[in-house]
């Protein structure tokens, strides 16, 4: 199970520089996202570490030693692909044993592996089918099933979930996480999925226009985004521009209190949930819109041509054009990096 | 009451019914005419012949060098069709597979020869051939039948290659297939009707093809087209002609019909990704 280093890696497509100086770690046994919208470098970043690309300029590293010369036969990785890729003329049964016979194993040990898979990922009803045969989901399974049949240190998945539905897609998803933990592997994952990112990472990458726009846990890639990209891409969120003066930012709803020594100009950010509805709150406006999604409440709040977004629990019930009152916690305020300039 | 379906099906049949004359009519009157007693002649008033023997076929089995043509075209015809794949293939791999600049141009390049009359390739192509030093007759036809007939396999083989699944390749190597396994695993399955088909295309039209097999061949070698075409000249003899025409064709449809089979048991691979 081995670590992997990209060692300032980037990719040039004739004009385009799909890469630019790519540098990240993921530890052994870490499961990792790169997320970002199509077209930012993540699917070519994937491609690089499975040996499909050589880099333009760069490294990769699999613990410590330099593979980036070495082809993807021969490298400790298997990728789950978007379109699962399955050998349409090969039943299920002889999909997931197709990487043990070309390694050469032992017949009884790829029997073995092969009967444990199916066994563990519900498949062995459909040991003899064809892959055409089989539902979105199952021929996912097989997918998996095939890559970690030839027990691989690294798995790479290329936004393995997007053609499945909604529902599925949890589903499958906490499978994926749960067989991690369970087989081990160090997993690289790439999405353009916010939600499928934070849930399954321990370590986020968020990248865009070839380059690594912020990285960290879930909980800090979310809740202390750097960049007005990382805040907008990332879930919702409300920004102020203006001065900073005595620890809070003016704004038409009120001072919006931060931890940040005066400024002339920057843009602060906080998510719509960190909102607290109180009737002291330091801040107010007009309720113009509401939307119950059931377990929560949208509400889009105005005051001098500025709207905000603020969620709360579902159970509160306001109606529009109702004034209200609220705070926002100074620790949940962040000063975004590109705020002077933007 | 006229439903549609009714209609429709009365329709279906009635297609059916004329494509089956279409087809039936004229085979059936070259199998009456090759069975035509040479003693008893068909003529006018008789709506069928007066009597029927096996005697034409025995006699031009006998009286001509048919078994040498079926030999020389039913050899060639395999050969051409497999050299025609092979040659093909490097040239559809690149038009499917590659970017490279002129392209387009080298695609159009390569269909000319469909466009030629074939006794326009097959005058000239005779004179190179022996300014090359090829005087084989049999090589000589066999290389003018690849050359005629290349442009269809490439073109077939074009759209096969570029239905091969790119995640499918990289999956197989992946999973540490080496360039054989990589072909047996993501290519030859999608290939196959492909090549199927293409082999079927240049057997029959190299079986058929008359013009160079003629120019270059004649008088001494000869190929069935040759032969039959030998009955339609001054001499011109129906049921002899006859007995010629069935057996350039009979042998087609047989071939046509296995190579079908073959391609229905060779598709479960409508290359599925979506489900």
């Amino acid at each position: 199970m081995p670590g992997i280093d990209i060692e300032g890696v980037a990719m040039r497509f004739g004009q385009v520089d799909a890469l630019k100086d790519v540098s990240l770690r993921v530890p052994e046994g870490a499961f990792v996202t790169l997320l970002g919208p199509s077209g930012c470098g993540k699917t070519t970043l994937l491609n690089i570490i499975a040996g499909f690309l050589a880099p333009t300029r760069g490294r990769v590293l699999f613990d410590g030693q330099d593979v980036t010369g070495l082809r993807p036969e021969a490298r400790d990785t298997a990728m789950c692909f978007q379109s699962y890729a399955l050998f349409p003329h090969l039943s299920v049964q002889e999909n997931i044993a197709f990487g043990p016979r070309q390694k050469r194993l032992e017949r009884a040990e790829t029997a073995r592996r092969v009967t444990g898979l199916m066994e563990q990922l519900g498949l062995a009803p459909h040991a003899a089918k064809l892959p055409n045969a089989l539902s979105g989901g199952q021929q996912q399974r097989v997918a998996l099933a095939r890559a970690l049949a030839v027990a691989p240190g690294v798995v790479l998945f290329d936004e393995p979930l997007s053609n499945l539905d909604a529902k599925l897609r949890d589903q499958v998803r906490t499978e994926i996480r749960d067989l991690q933990r369970r087989v081990g592997f160090t997993a690289v994952y790439v999405t353009h999925d916010q939600a499928e990112a934070l849930a399954m990472s321990d370590t986020v990458f968020l990248l865009n226009g070839g380059v690594i726009e912020q990285s960290g846990g879930p909980r800090d890639i979310y809740f202390r985004p750097r960049t007005r990209f990382a805040a907008d891409f990332i879930g919702a969120a409300n920004l102020h521009d203006g001065p900073i003066s005595g620890g809070a930012m003016d704004t038409p709803f009120g001072p919006v209190p931060v931890d940040a020594p005066d400024a002339a100009h920057r843009t602060l950010c906080w998510r719509p949930e960190v909102v607290r509805l109180t009737e002291a709150g330091a801040l107010s406006g007009k309720v113009a819109h509401v939307a119950f999604q059931g377990g929560w409440l949208d509400l889009f709040v105005t005051a001098g041509g500025q709207t905000l977004r603020l969620q709360v629990s579902g159970t509160h019930d306001i109606p529009e054009g109702a004034t209200i009152r609220f705070d926002i916690p100074r620790e949940a305020v962040v000063v975004l990096k590109d705020g002077a300039n933007a | 009451m006229w439903t549609l379906p009714r209609l429709q099906t009365l329709l279906a049949s009635l297609l059916t019914a004329v494509f089956l004359l279409w087809l039936i009519v004229p085979f059936a009157m070259a199998l009456l005419w090759s069975l035509v007693d040479p003693g008893t002649p068909w003529s006018y008033p008789d709506i069928l012949p007066p009597a029927l023997s096996f005697e034409r076929w025995t006699l031009m089995w006998e009286t001509t060098t048919l078994s040498t043509a079926m030999f020389n075209s039913y050899t060639l015809a395999p050969v051409a069709a497999v050299t025609a794949i092979v040659l093909a293939a490097p040239t559809a791999y690149a038009f499917a597979r590659i970017d490279f600049p002129g392209k387009a141009a080298a695609q159009i390049v390569t269909l000319t020869p469909l466009v030629l009359p074939g006794f326009v390739t097959a005058v000239f192509f005779a004179s190179i051939l022996v300014s090359f030093g090829v005087y084989s007759r049999y090589g000589a036809i066999l290389l003018g039948h690849v050359v005629l007939f290349i442009p269809y396999a490439v073109r077939i083989l074009t759209v096969s290659f570029a239905q091969v699944n790119q995640e499918v390749i990289n999956a197989a190597r992946d999973l540490g297939a080496s360039g054989w396994g990589v072909f047996r695993a993501a290519f030859w399955p999608v290939l196959k009707p492909g090549v199927l088909a293409s082999f079927l295309i240049v057997f029959i039209l190299s079986i058929e093809e008359f013009a160079l097999a003629f120019i270059v061949g004649s008088p001494s070698f000869t190929t069935i087209p040759t032969i039959l075409f030998s009955y339609l000249g001054y001499d011109f003899i129906r049921p002899n002609a006859a007995v010629v025409a069935l057996i350039l064709v009979v042998p087609n449809v047989l071939l046509m019909l296995v190579l079908e089979r073959l391609l229905q048991s060779a598709n479960p691979a409508n290359v599925s990704g979506k489900g």
